[in-house]
């Protein structure tokens, strides 16, 4: 792999033309124009077709919407393979993927086609930001491959590495309801309330793992070679035994299965990542970690560590002797004020300073996936991955 | 005889319409009348299930935008404060903006007043607040002005002294101290005594001459490493534990009322309203405590607001069951 390659971490904004024909919503004037404009943007091949369909503006059927959902994962795949035109010589990330499009998203998914799941409403995760939380009501079962579909789709429209974006276990227990095995360890004698509680989520986890399992090594089968496991919840609980769980419930997850894993995790505690510290290590499998950053550095220009003030953490991996691949997140998802791609390029300068690790072995991405952004937000965030990496390859070699 | 109260501890959740509302004001679909309309609406209607299920200190469920986070009325309104980086809310999938210190803090007493919803002081209700304690603030907020935690424990602690005077002036009748920093230790050691008496000081700070019940209410952790001293150093009319985490075997004697975190805020799994009432009783039993408050382990945000009321209603069952029987005479 070149220095700093590119990745995106999995999700995509959705347009409009995407999500309301399946809210039962009419299309405007301009929905139909933002499909034409970034159709012609991102030259998506065959977009005519879907200019015709979407004047329709409403009533699609059930074959239409799949149409839909079809272009919606070209447009995405295109907007990787695109990233960073105008501001790189070599535009495009390195990993692709289709943003997502096919799902709801990372977590309502999989807990809708995984038995034993009820959706009992939405819970706040921060500001107007909700999740549909889904309860767990008996034992999990597998019920489909809910990602195969899309998979087979991606690898057949690009030419680059797709690497699917896969939702782990603990992620998917951590912000369900534990209803089922919290009862079932509720009156169980000689533990304290804390035994209970952290017994009742290893079972649920555990259970769920095998499941996921399974559906990755479908996807492996039909030929994926990169998957990323995201575990954003790899930090929500923070005891020991719930920290060595995260890695437990990964080597379960990828058990006897062959193929290049990441993990992406974001968002930790103000701690940072050392909480999991050392058990993360003991990941047998996984080859990258994919960690948000951006989130807490400064807008400005520099290589000290008063300006990289939220890359710091990174110094951890060195501290643990860390000699694998990481993927540093550097920009700020939550936010539509940008840094400069100079401010960029010094977020990954400064990265392979205080990890001491190759540039080959540093990819560069967004904190996270880039769904909560405009589309036009989204693209340039992209394009400042690539341009920023660009200008760090130049600097650095 | 043991009084048993029921209360609320935190942040409640919003409900599907104001949910909904939400994101439709988000994305200009509707006006900020309307959004108000459907906040009220929820917040009237929480208080109404408060009342009906026997509440004492209501609360206005913290629903309103001004509550984003537990933090943003004070790093949003006090000087010296703004908020920062979004950040993990201890164990949980939500999120806070830190409160970033880049001045000397100070209030005008006025910034939590905007905030609660003072329409429910009064009219039959006592009204209560909840806040973080200085603990809380001080080893959450980014410090890039005092460089000490002591000085910002207190800074913190005057401030809010200044908006609780406030409150209580119209018509709010109790404060309680959301302090979660307390027992969510992991690898950090517990707080020394001479620490926690430090901390009790900056509460004691910030109560000097506010008339206002109080409570201080450490949850998401086991308190146990903190008792009996937790009881003797705090200086609030209630002391709470997060019966989830803490076993009631570890609870001291006390002359303070009791909050009692008993029901798993965590989680729609309804605990059996008698396997309740019995853990009350050890609690009772343990502490000898004139007033215990029959509480969910935690704020009820963390589960959707239908789950959320029936806890609520849960726990005015247990209530009703440990009442009953406190009547009849039965452990006194």
């Amino acid at each position: 792999m070149k220095p700093f390659p590119t990745q995106e971490i999995g999700s995509l904004p959705k347009f409009g033309w995407r999500t309301k024909p399946f809210r039962l919503m009419a299309l405007t004037d301009d929905d139909l124009a933002s499909a034409r404009e970034w159709g012609e943007r991102l030259q998506v091949e065959g977009r005519a077709d879907l200019y015709r369909l979407l004047a329709k503006r409403y009533s699609f059927t059930e074959e239409e919407k799949k149409t839909i959902v079809d272009f919606s994962l070209l447009y995405a795949i295109r907007m990787c393979e695109t990233a960073g035109q105008g501001v790189a010589k070599e535009p495009g990330l390195d990993l692709v993927w289709s943003g997502e499009q096919a799902r709801t998203e990372m977590y309502e998914t999989p807990v809708s086609s995984i038995g034993g799941f009820e959706f009992v409403g939405r819970v706040r995760s921060f500001d107007n930001k909700y999740w549909r939380m889904a309860s767990i009501r008996g034992p999990p079962k597998y019920k489909e491959n809910y990602h195969e579909e899309e998979l087979v789709f991606t690898q057949a429209h690009t030419e680059r590495v797709p690497k699917v974006p896969v939702t782990d276990a603990i992620t998917i227990m951590a912000w369900s309801d534990n209803n089922y095995y919290t009862g079932r360890w509720a009156d169980r004698k000689g533990l304290s309330p804390a035994k209970r509680g952290f017994s009742a989520r290893r079972e649920f986890t555990l259970e769920l793992a095998k499941i996921i399992r399974r559906v990755i090594s479908e996807l492996i089968g039909k030929g994926v070679r990169e998957v990323q496991i995201d575990i954003p919840a790899a930090t929500q609980y923070q005891t020991e035994d719930d920290i060595k769980l995260v890695s437990e419930a990964f080597n379960e997850t990828t058990k006897g299965l062959g193929a290049t894993f990441s993990v992406h995790s974001c968002f930790p505690p103000s701690t940072g990542y050392g909480i999991l510290f050392p058990h993360l290590l003991e990941m047998k499998k996984c080859e990258r970690f994919s960690l948000e950053y951006g989130n807490r550095d400064t807008f400005e220009r520099g290589l000290d560590p008063g300006s990289r003030v939220g890359f710091e953490d990174l110094k951890l991996f060195k501290e643990y002797g860390y000699q694998r691949e990481l993927g540093v997140g550097v920009i700020h998802i939550h936010t539509d004020t940008l840094p400069t791609l100079e401010v960029v390029r010094d977020r990954v300068l400064y990265s392979a300073k205080v990890t001491g690790l190759a540039p080959e072995k540093l990819y560069v991405n967004p904190d996270c996936g880039l769904r909560t952004r405009r589309p036009e937000i989204a693209q340039k965030m992209l394009d400042l991955v690539v341009g920023g990496a660009e200008l760090a390859r130049r600097r650095s070699g | 005889m043991t009084e048993f109260q029921v209360s609320l501890t935190g942040l409640h959740a919003r409900n599907e319409k104001t949910i909904q509302a939400t994101q439709d004001w988000e994305r200009n679909r509707i006006n900020e009348v309307t959004l108000k309309s459907c906040v009220d609406e929820d917040c009237d209607a929480l208080v109404g299930l408060q009342k009906r299920s026997g509440v004492e200190y209501v609360t206005d469920g913290q629903i309103t935008l001004a509550w984003q986070d537990l933090f943003r009325p004070v790093s949003s309104g006090f000087e010296g404060l703004e908020p920062g980086p979004m950040v993990r809310w201890f164990n949980t999938n939500t999120f806070f903006y830190t409160p970033v210190v880049k001045g000397e803090i100070s209030s005008n007493g006025r910034a939590l007043s905007k905030a609660v919803e003072q329409r429910f002081a009064g009219q039959g209700s006592s009204l209560k607040v909840i806040l973080p304690d200085p603990l809380t603030f001080a080893e959450l907020a980014e410090d890039r002005h005092y460089g000490s935690k002591e000085k910002l424990l207190f800074a913190y602690a005057d401030a809010i002294r200044l908006e609780l005077q406030r409150l209580s002036s119209l018509g709010v009748k109790y404060v309680q101290f959301s302090a979660p920093s307390l027992v969510y230790r992991l690898k950090r050691r517990a707080l020394s005594r001479s620490d926690l008496k430090q901390v009790g000081e900056s509460v004691r700070a910030s109560l000097k001459g506010v008339k206002l019940r109080s409570g201080y209410y450490p949850f998401f952790g086991d308190a146990s490493p903190y008792l009996p001293d937790l009881f003797d150093d705090i200086p609030t009319d209630d002391v709470g534990v997060d019966l989830t985490q803490t076993d009631e075997a570890s609870l001291p004697k006390t002359s303070k009322g009791v909050i009692a975190g008993i029901a798993d805020a965590r989680t729609t799994y309804l605990e059996d309203a008698g396997a309740l009432a019995e853990r009350l009783e050890a609690v009772e039993e343990r502490t000898g405590a004139k007033t215990i408050t029959v509480a969910p382990s935690a704020d009820l945000r963390f589960i959707p607001r239908v789950s959320a009321d029936q806890k609520l209603e849960l726990l005015a069952r247990v209530r009703a069951r440990v009442g009953r029987s406190a009547k009849g005479g039965a452990r006194r």
